[in-house]
């Protein structure tokens, strides 16, 4: 049934324009997939649910593709997720080894995007059949745990973190009350009575503010002059860059189900564990082809791993997932445990066509680097106003409203200045998806108990979670983790 | 003071004021949770945590951590240029029409923030003008807003 959606021509062709956009934002530094699904979330409003999914999901799984050619090309990691690239895939591509490094990121992205996605297609069915035994108070402890994940795996300081969630949630609560229907917070502003929109927001706190960063600083880059040749690796390159392929796939793939971990986090992981076990940890950083392999294919198995919790549980495990979740709510169709048995085409379409699409990614990447390398070179003073016009029509086509488009330019100022102090938005943005659901999981325990707080702690499955979770928020307090939190760069 | 004492000092303000906020409405008892239960929750964690974010700053504060100008070596009055560019959109694509603004956009952004030729500026920002509007109010009848030019 899956592949019967994907190969139709339609989706097929939604299939491609997901990739393709997604490899394009993915080499471009300055625009994420956050930014670009924003962007783009309007644009699928004419589209079959299935095929909107497919573009969306598309584009983000296409970014993880994209983002290691400009950190092996420019030493500038085209999304979050291709920093740790640049370690070594630069100094590969310094020593004239930049085909092979780019080969071979497509091709562990490819073996790994594949792997998770068999992985998403046997757990997916498993945990939404165990999701159908789960009640508020479970519920809410999940989103607490991917929250208090989220918020441990930022950089910069916790406290930071969960004031950025705190702040979140306050941005969610704003408008209408599911329960009581009084409009809170809106303090009598019409166009906020319904709520903050997601859109505006993420496209106000990632692309605009990425843009104001990027205008007042040097908007020069050097791009990698040598030509490119030998993209297939050797046979020495994959015998060294098999183990990293497996070990990232994995390491990935579980941290991508984690809700708030995804491929940032798992690239570094994968990084750490290559450097940890390597016969020469010194190497790394002077060009290995293990620390490009590793990190890359962890990235694309977390980006499959992350679908996992979203299409199962209808909790989404980062920015990325929760555009996803409100593109299927736009769509009419409330993911969660039920979705694989009432919407069997969504999920199976979607499983389907990322077999498609990283089939795709792989035709794509290889023949098309002198492309990315020739759109790498068009100058930032030409681009930026091109992305800032994307954002404006993005943010305005959602609801065909100004207010939205203020609404984007207001959370652009304040992204801004959280960059300026260093604050970290993803936690923030998580916050505000969840937030709803999570006032009604809590106003449902609460009822159910007549207002104890322990039945998160008498029911096995919502304690373990919980427990799980105020362990993370403790960790940071031990002497020996305090230190080692990554700080946070603008 | 340093830079995060300044801003948690900012976040304890907003705290407050949710808490404030939060009050207008029913909190309700633990039992039955009213309308303003969730927002007084977050305005008390956003309080809360500023006011660890205080203590931990004055700590690195005390070991000499200084204030360090968010603008220092940055050209923070082109990212100025562009905020009013963006809220100036916004105010006239009502009226002007959506071709028109984006036209006066582009071109005011290619030749103020980093300076172009004018017959580059112009070509630059027609051509964008017109393709993005080809794109968005032709092909997917985005339904961008009509200025008095009637487009």
């Amino acid at each position: 049934m899956g592949f019967q959606l994907a190969f139709q021509p339609t989706n097929f062709l939604f299939c491609f324009i997901g990739v393709f956009i997604g490899t394009l934002v993915g080499v471009l530094p300055g625009l994420g997939p956050v930014a670009a699904m924003s962007l783009l979330l309007p644009v699928t409003f004419n589209v079959s649910p299935v095929g909107a999914i497919i573009i969306l999901s598309g584009i983000y799984y296409g970014s993880m593709y994209g983002g290691s050619t400009t950190s092996i090309l420019v030493n500038i990691p085209g999304e979050a997720a291709s920093v740790i690239t640049c370690l070594d895939g630069y100094q590969m591509a310094r020593q004239g080894r930049a085909g092979p490094a780019i080969g071979m990121a497509a091709f562990g992205s490819f073996i790994a995007g594949t792997l998770s996605i068999i992985g998403l297609m046997f757990l997916g069915p498993f945990l939404a059949s165990m999701a159908l035994k789960f009640g508020p108070p479970e519920y809410f402890a999940i989103m607490i745990l991917g929250l208090t994940v989220l918020t441990f795996l930022s950089s910069g300081p916790m406290w930071k973190a969960l004031l950025m969630a705190a702040f979140g949630l306050f941005l969610s609560m704003i408008g209408m009350d599911n329960v009581s229907g009084i409009a809170r917070l809106s303090f009598n502003i019409e166009e906020i009575i319904d709520g903050i929109g997601l859109v505006p927001v993420v496209m106000g706190l990632f692309g605009i503010s990425e843009v104001l960063i990027n205008v007042e600083t040097s908007m020069e880059r050097s791009i990698f002059a040598a030509k490119i040749k030998n993209l297939l690796p050797t046979l020495q390159d994959w015998k060294a860059s098999l183990g990293p392929i497996i070990r990232g796939t994995i390491l990935g793939f579980c941290l991508g189900i984690l809700p708030g971990a995804g491929a940032v986090i798992s690239s570094f992981a994968s990084y750490a564990v290559e450097k940890k076990i390597s016969k020469y940890p010194e190497k790394f950083g002077t060009g290995l082809i293990e620390g490009v392999a590793g990190p890359e294919s962890a990235n694309n198995a977390a980006s499959g791993g992350a679908f996992i919790p979203l299409l199962s549980l209808g909790i989404p495990s980062n920015p990325v997932t929760a555009i996803l979740l409100g593109a299927l709510i736009i769509h009419g169709i409330q993911p969660g445990p039920v979705l694989i048995n009432e919407h069997p085409d969504i999920f199976w379409g979607t499983v389907a066509s990322m077999y498609l699409g990283n089939i795709m990614l792989l035709v794509l990447n290889i023949p098309l680097i002198g492309v990315w390398v020739k759109i790498l070179k068009v100058p930032y003073p030409v681009l930026f106003p091109l992305i800032l016009l994307f954002c404006l029509i993005g943010a305005y086509s959602i609801n065909n409203n100004i207010a939205d488009v203020f609404i984007m330019n207001i959370f652009g100022v304040i992204g801004y200045f959280l960059r300026k102090f260093r604050y970290e938005p993803a936690p923030l943005v998580l916050a505000l998806v969840l937030g709803p659901m999570m006032e009604n999981s809590l106003r449902q325990s609460l009822l159910m108990s007549g207002g104890s707080l322990f039945i998160f702690l008498n029911r096995p499955i919502s304690s373990v979670i919980i427990i799980t979770a105020f362990s993370l928020l403790l960790i940071p307090l031990i002497p020996r983790f305090r230190k080692k939190r990554p700080a946070f760069s603008e | 003071m340093n830079n995060d004492q300044v801003s948690s000092g900012i976040w304890f303000l907003i705290g407050v004021t949710i808490c404030l906020a939060s009050l207008q409405y029913r909190i309700g008892t633990l039992s039955s949770p009213g309308s303003g239960f969730m927002p007084l929750l977050s305005g008390l964690a956003i309080g809360f945590f500023s006011i660890v974010g205080f203590i931990h700053a004055t700590i690195r504060r005390n070991r000499g951590e200084i204030w360090t100008s968010i603008l220092r070596a940055v050209r923070w009055e082109k990212a100025l240029i562009v905020i009013i560019s963006l809220f100036a959109y916004g105010f006239l694509m009502g009226t002007i029409g959506f071709f028109l603004c984006t036209f006066l956009f582009i071109g005011f952004l290619l030749r103020v923030i980093v300076p172009h030729r004018w017959l580059w500026v112009s070509g630059g920002s027609l051509l964008i003008s017109v393709a993005s509007y080809i794109v968005f109010e032709v092909l997917l009848r985005a339904q961008m807003p009509k200025g008095f030019l009637g487009f």
